[in-house]
């Protein structure tokens, strides 16, 4: 029986790293306080480095990955990781799409870097923040910023006991209306990211009448194009239509696609 | 619930709403009723009159529902909020069962099995419920309530429910119960209803407890201007939505639409974000998703409010029924407007308008229904719509499941069986043989299906590939890990089963006939208990042929039976693999092929097909070809499923549900539904 016949099997060796990244989604791992220690039975965590001072370059049978690609040393260095890893999850919008810092994608990576840095000769950084599924194969990935705490204990729980992970892809409004909040936008008129976006944050924003900032990034079939629409009949301009989507995954294609739209 | 009497009329003072507030809450109800939350009219628990919605009213147009401040006195001044009350009839997460915990004894660990929940809840009144809400509430009793297996949660619920509507005094923007039928004169299924005047309420009792309720209240009765007054205004409210929409013939007319460009047009503004679903108070559609610890240990199944418009929906292993937008908004609006009518007897929707407001870009389906499926000139003698079609009479035992009753046992208990024995099939298939004493699983009919669930892991259905005096066998692939952990067992592991569901094939049909058997793979497991049972009445059937496909050679079940089965003579044994190595010395190439060389009386022939819905396709095509028709073919439809037991809503086709009406139809019951891309 899963579970129990599992239970005794050999601890999955398991490591966390970053790239470019805030390292909020470790942060998130870490508060999972109370179910640590059962975590840590299950899997013997070889490296994290915002955890513990052992380190290890691998082989793991699980790696995290944080954060998006923006050095080429990071580009380099994740194909090295890749090999190390059986199974690689990203994790966080840096990761899985780019993080806020793409928002230099869309802008003059050159004139950045001249505008910030006194001697930018010195700086080695890409002209894009790409995610890691661009530069190797990922298996599976959690999305947010953060990434949820309880769809990582999901995760460790569906590969200790052998079932699919249960990642919804459907809209934040699906758990808004279980959760009995009236959707913002029809009830105020105030944009609200929730219907082309990802569940997983809990419905939080909504949850305090505040609309959704788009943190998990597009849901699957995201129509954002649809929704950018219906922005502009309630009176937004391009510049803030764009602005709405132009936030933590402003690099997925879906939500890109609007920012390029409408800037 | 409502049982009806002799109505009698009575005037509530605005000043004594509260005291009626009071009389609802005896006997320790939780009252719940209209409130301001959040910006919105929703249904939350009422404990005195000011928490009402008093002085408020709503601007309602399609994506849009502004509160209005209008200054007075009037409590019930609004159309319908997001909330409707399948949120407490039906609520959007239910524990469906926990499993026990392995509990180590002197022997061995008790096997883990499934127990069920009980509900817990005080007794509820609901207060404000509007004619299309009553509405509502009906269909979705016609939808849980009336079995075969019956949801208890929603029964213990409605049991207790003490109805007191309100009649709609303004109309939104959206309202359209007057196109629906069901509004807005409150007109039957309630306890108490009111009408608000403006010093007042006209009180009309329905049943004995809407009369208790009142019992204390010491009320006037409403003086003939009070009832006029009443009257009046409902009638303004009719008046406030215009013309009705053309339903006429809608059924019919959106089947015929069925690849209309409109869909597509939709698909360019639909979200696809489940909020229609979601605030509509008569879907129904759940999904079970497991909860556990790391261990496995303290799991559950989490029962939640889904939508056909998310993407896992229709997801089964290997595939995806809906994977387009259009084919989604084309499965709800068919089924809501459609089908729903030979499904249950009624349209899905009474016009509440929901579902336009709160579409969060104003998608409206008035607008949509008249663009899809336009109103025709009417016919001299329009078509009735056909009923479902009846259960055949030979398979009763899918007909006599025992009558559900709220207070009884649930119909369809999950029974922990033992794994007698385990056997490779082929390099991913595994045939478990499990041993029960249970009558309800040895009943069972060949091509009828099992849930089979395994703590914390997903329950998939799988059908039942033979059925012996001790138990029955399952041929199960390994096609995601919901499937390996169940081909994983090993003999002494328990597993739940709950079952035997749906309706098997129509195996007297059989006799005194031909009958052609067409499947590949692992599609056989189904008909092999068909087999079992032909073979079992050999002198009552003519002709047996068995045509058989597989990938590889490797890839055939039961090889030593077949073999036997083919040397015996007793049937015609067909196989055909699509490649080989030098080793096979049969045919290759499709099983189609195979079909077309088959000598058979055609005229009196029965082809009983399994397989995956292209194959079965090309299938059909050829029996057609040979003059087999459509009442002749019987085909055995995948779909996803949660429940089995058709409560769930995810294996919805056409006017049916796979799990509970199928999964073997024939043709002609299908008609224009069979392996339609994307229903």
């Amino acid at each position: 029986m899963p579970g129990t016949r599992h239970a005794s099997a050999h601890r999955p060796r398991v490591g966390v790293v970053k790239f470019a990244s805030c390292d909020g989604c470790q942060l998130t791992i870490l508060d999972l306080e109370d179910q640590l220690l059962a975590i840590t039975e299950k899997f013997d965590i070889v490296e994290f480095a915002e955890a513990t001072s052992n380190r290890s370059q691998g082989p793991f049978d699980v790696l995290f990955v944080e954060g998006s690609i923006s050095t080429p040393e990071q580009a380099h260095e994740i194909v090295q990781l890749r090999r190390q890893a059986t199974m690689l999850v990203t994790i966080g919008a840096c990761a899985t799409a780019g993080g806020i810092q793409a928002l230099r994608n869309l802008a003059d990576h050159d004139a950045f870097n001249r505008a910030v840095y006194p001697q930018p000769q010195l700086i080695k950084s890409l002209a894009t923040s790409t995610p890691v599924s661009e530069h190797v194969a990922v298996d599976a990935e959690l999305y947010g910023c953060p990434i949820s705490g309880s769809q990582m204990l999901e995760l460790l729980t569906a590969l200790s006991i052998g079932r699919r992970p249960q990642l919804p892809d459907e809209a934040v409004c699906a758990l808004c209306k279980r959760l009995g909040n009236p959707c913002i936008l029809v009830a105020t008129g105030e944009p609200c990211l929730g219907p082309v976006t990802r569940t997983g944050c809990g419905a939080l924003c909504p949850s305090f009448g505040r609309g959704c900032y788009g943190c998990f990034g597009p849901k699957e079939a995201a129509n954002s194009a649809s929704l950018a629409a219906w922005f502009g009949t309630l009176g937004q301009s391009d510049e803030q239509v764009a602005r709405e989507f132009a936030k933590f995954n402003v690099n997925a294609p879906a939500f890109r696609a609007v920012v390029e739209a409408k800037r | 619930m409502v049982s009806a009497v002799e109505p009698k009329t009575y005037f509530l003072p605005r000043q004594d709403l509260a005291k009626l507030l009071d009389r609802l809450h005896d006997g320790g109800r939780q009252v719940i009723g209209p409130t301001i939350r959040d910006g919105a009219v929703m249904l939350d628990p009422i404990e005195r009159v000011d928490q009402l919605p008093v002085g408020w009213g709503i601007d309602n147009a399609p994506g849009k529902a502004r509160l209005v401040e209008q200054h007075g006195s009037r409590v019930f001044d609004q159309p319908p909020g997001p909330s409707s009350w399948k949120r407490w009839t039906y609520p959007p997460r239910l524990t469906e069962f926990a499993w026990t915990d392995a509990a180590e004894t002197d022997a061995a660990p008790a096997p883990r099995r499934p127990k069920p929940v009980p509900a817990k809840m005080a007794p509820q009144a609901f207060l404000g419920v509007r004619a299309c809400e009553i509405a509502a509430l009906r269909v979705q009793d016609k939808v849980l309530l009336e079995g075969p297996v019956v949801d208890r949660d929603y029964a213990a619920r409605r049991r207790d429910n003490l109805i007191v509507a309100v009649e709609c005094a303004v109309a939104g923007g959206t309202c359209f119960c007057t196109s629906m039928g069901t509004g807005p004169e409150v007109r039957g299924d309630f306890d108490l209803a009111l009408s608000e005047l403006d010093d007042g309420f006209v009180v009309r009792v329905g049943t004995d407890a809407g009369r208790a309720a009142l019992e204390g209240l010491t009320l006037p009765a409403a003086t003939s201007d009070q009832t006029a007054a009443a009257a009046a205004s409902v009638a303004r409210v009719r008046a406030q939505m215009g013309e009705p929409l053309p339903m006429d013939g809608l059924p019919d007319r959106l089947m015929a639409a069925a690849e209309s460009p409109r869909w597509a047009k939709i698909a360019e503004r639909c979200l696809a974000c489940t909020n229609c679903t979601l605030v509509c108070p008569t879907c129904f559609c759940t999904s079970i998703s497991q909860r556990s610890d790391l261990d496995g240990d303290g799991a559950s199944a989490e029962r939640t409010w889904d939508s056909c418009f998310t993407l896992d929906f229709a997801r089964v292993a290997g595939g995806n029924f809906r994977t387009r937008v259009e084919d989604r908004y084309r499965q709800w609006l068919t089924h809501k407007f459609g089908t729903w009518w030979p499904q249950f007897g009624s349209s899905g929707c009474v016009g509440c308008g929901r579902c336009i407001a709160w579409c969060p870009v104003g998608i409206d389906v008035r607008e949509e229904l008249l663009a899809v499926a336009p109103p025709v000139a009417p016919a001299a003698d329009p078509p009735p719509i056909a009923p479902v079609a009846p259960m055949p009479s030979i398979v009763p035992s899918a007909l006599t499941l025992p009558t559900p009753t709220a207070e009884g046992p649930r119909p369809m208990p999950w029974r922990t069986v033992e794994v007698l024995d385990r056997r490779r099939e082929t390099r991913d298939v595994i045939t478990l043989s499990l041993g029960t004493d249970d009558p309800g699983l040895l009943a069972g009919r060949p091509g009828q299906f099992v849930m089979a669930a395994l703590p914390a892991v997903a329950a998939p259905p799988i059908s039942v590939s033979r059925f012996h005096p001790d138990g029955l066998e399952l041929t199960i692939r390994a096609a995601g890990p919901a499937t390996a952990a169940i081909v994983n067992l090993e003999r002494g592991d328990t597993v739940a089963l709950r079952g035997p569901l749906g309706r098997g094939w129509p195996v007297e049909l059989a006799e005194g006939r031909d009958v052609m058997v067409i499947t590949g793979g692992i599609g056989l497991a189904p008909l092999r208990p068909l087999l079992d049972h032909m073979l079992a009445r050999r002198d009552r059937i003519a002709h047996i042929h068995l045509a058989y496909g597989a990938r590889t050679p490797g890839d055939r079940l039961y090889v030593d039976e077949l073999d036997r089965l083919a040397a015996s003579g007793v049937i015609d044994v067909a196989q055909t693999v699509d490649r080989a190595g030098p080793e096979w010395l049969g045919r290759v190439g499709v099983v189609t092929q195979v079909i077309d060389r088959i000598m058979c009386s055609c005229d009196r022939t029965i082809a009983f097909v399994c397989g995956p819905e292209r194959m079965m396709r090309a299938t059909v095509d050829v029996l057609h070809e040979r003059g087999i028709p459509d009442e002749r073919i019987w085909v055995t439809l995948e779909r996803h499923m949660d429940c089995g037991v058709g409560l769930c809503g995810h294996c919805q086709l056409g006017r049916y549900f796979v799990c509970k009406d199928g999964p073997v139809f024939s043709l002609a019951e299908l008609g224009p539904a069979f392996a339609v891309e994307g229903l």
